[in-house]
């Protein structure tokens, strides 16, 4: 499943002003655009494989991110789909599953996406 | 002749009780909907079940290992804990509608859809596995309740199910006063004090009677009977109307613009409900719930009714308008009710010999309404699961139901709890009074 090949499987679009589906994000922590993730409008990425070495592209995915990542993943935490990150970190802490003290000052800092990452790809 | 003796005026005074209403975790004002779906409440609702399960299987069969249903091994008996669904072929299910072979039967039944082929299915976060054997009953079960099991996998694939443990009665807080000698003594001078329940009035049906409503106010306000009967009313402190209080003439409403005479036959049923109400506000505190048929949003927990509904009531401090399920304290004894929508949604989807049975499973699986979000419509909260109920109340009620029924139930650790069925009051014409010395 190479991420080439998928390109004829996929209606092409123009890279330029298409950013149609992108969310507003809340918070202008970084002046650069941040890509979405999956198979939209013209994207190299059309596989979702989040946690592998392909979304190394942009320069927001970083080690901090890998680490979200991961607890996005994480089953003990519960769905992470339709909840900010915060919002799921702070259920857990109140659920008694002990999330990793980390992600909440990651997340607090602001300089993490706030949600999950399958945010607006669903 | 004698001449007729005017009895001197003899002031009686309405008993005065203390109340603290408990709803606040059926509000939703503070949430927000994010786009989330009810995998979120299923969790909430596993994990919060869960740890408390786990918590009680030291008491019940502390020599068996606790696994999840991936770590599942065939032959190894072992107890597991998570969520039921029940498979059911009779259960209306959007997709019948797209698909192309269109049987006979009619697209719903609308009343029960059981089948004798239902079976169960354990899910937690890892996994499901089927279940089998004949301890765990498809037709007592629903979809939504969290149990644990002891069994075994078998060579197929099955969990065989060898015995079932449910959470049971939660704590409940003790009524001050217990047998003591002191407390006799206590409560042969302690006043009894009275609450009615009343629910499916349908204010504005064909079904019912303006009077026998009427005849009930004037009863619960004093108008009616002499010093004794009116010494019987003055002893009730508190009236809740646990939903269906109005019947919104829904034919009016067939998507042509409203006529003028139409909008006011639209608004009549609430405005008569309102003049009868007001009557009840000016004597003594009332409680009014949203019911299926009233004119509140559809999915559990409904919300207050709004004030400028009923604009004479709302005008006194003693009307409240609560949520549907509703919790409150009066005199230190824990209320908790709904309108009728739990169990009648547990009768389409499970059996029992009586609706209090249904109550009773209710409170033994720690959950008001199991099968919400299923086949009950309910609000996706992603954080926690309003319907668990954490302390045992002393009076459960249910309203909208066809007969009344009480009965008294017990828990393992000295619970006791009054269970009521509140019938149609347009149908039966009977409100419930429950006093609060005595159980």
């Amino acid at each position: 499943m190479a991420s080439g090949n998928m390109k004829g499987y996929f209606k092409q679009k123009k890279s330029g002003g298409g950013r149609g589906i992108a969310k507003p994000k809340p918070s202008k922590k970084s002046t650069k655009i941040q890509p979405t993730h999956v198979a939209t409008l013209g994207s190299d990425v059309v596989q979702p494989s989040t946690l592998s070495a392909h979304n190394l592209q942009d320069d927001e995915y970083d080690g901090n991110e890998t680490v979200l990542r991961q607890f996005d993943m994480n089953m003990a935490y519960g769905p992470c789909l339709g909840m900010s990150r915060l919002a799921r970190w702070e259920r857990a802490q109140r659920l008694g599953l002990n999330p990793p003290k980390e992600i909440e000052t990651l997340l607090k800092q602001g300089k993490a996406r706030a949600d999950c990452l399958w945010d607006g790809c669903v | 002749m004698e001449a007729m003796e005017i009895d001197a005026e003899k002031h009686l005074q309405r008993k005065q009780s203390l109340y603290e209403s408990l709803d606040e975790k059926f509000r939703i004002e503070k949430e927000t909907y994010r786009g989330q779906q009810y995998s979120q409440i299923y969790f909430a609702r596993l994990h919060m079940m869960r740890t408390l399960i786990y918590s009680l299987i030291p008491n019940w069969k502390p020599h068996l290992p606790v696994c999840t249903v991936l770590g599942l091994e065939e032959g190894k008996e072992c107890i597991i804990v998570g969520t039921l669904y029940k498979h059911m072929k009779l259960k209306p299910c959007i997709l019948d509608e797209y698909s192309k072979e269109r049987s006979v039967a009619p697209l719903v039944k609308p009343h029960n859809f059981m089948h004798s082929d239902d079976s169960l299915v354990l899910e937690d976060e890892s996994g499901r596995v089927k279940l089998g054997g004949t301890m765990l009953l498809p037709s007592v079960y629903v979809t939504g309740t969290v149990v644990g099991l002891h069994g075994k996998e078998t060579s197929a694939g099955e969990f065989l199910v060898q015995d079932i443990l449910d959470a049971d009665l939660p704590p409940q807080i003790e009524l001050p006063l217990k047998s003591t000698v002191l407390s006799i003594a206590l409560a042969l001078t302690r006043e009894d004090k009275y609450v009615v329940f009343v629910s499916g009035l349908s204010v504005g049906s064909s079904t019912s009677n303006p009077l026998q409503f009427q005849l009930l106010v004037d009863h619960i306000t004093g108008h009616l009977g002499d010093e004794k009967e009116q010494g019987i009313a003055a002893q009730i402190v508190h009236v809740v109307i646990a939903g269906n209080s109005v019947a919104v003439p829904r034919g009016l409403l067939n998507g042509q613009n409203l006529a003028s005479k139409d909008q006011s036959r639209l608004s009549e049923p609430i405005k008569e409900l309102d003049i009868l109400l007001t009557q009840i506000a000016a004597g003594l505190p009332l409680d009014i719930m949203p019911g299926p048929d009233d004119p509140a949003n559809f999915s559990l927990p409904q919300q207050p009714l709004h004030r400028c509904l009923f604009p004479g009531s709302s005008a006194y401090n003693s009307f409240r308008s609560c949520t549907n399920p509703h919790s409150f304290e009066l005199e230190n004894i824990r209320f908790l009710g709904t309108s009728g929508q739990n169990v009648d949604d547990l009768e389409k989807y499970s059996e029992a010999k009586d609706k209090l049975e249904f109550m009773e499973r209710t409170l033994r699986w720690r959950h008001l309404a199991p099968t919400a979000p299923n086949t009950l419509g309910c609000y996706p909260f992603t954080d926690r699961d309003p319907f668990l109920i954490e302390s045992c109340p002393h009076v459960y009620f249910v309203g909208n139901q066809d007969k009344y029924e009480t009965r008294l139930i017990k828990g393992s650790e000295g619970q006791v709890v009054r269970l009521i069925c509140i019938p149609k009051f347009c149908e039966t014409g009977v409100a419930v009074v429950v006093s609060s010395v005595s159980s």
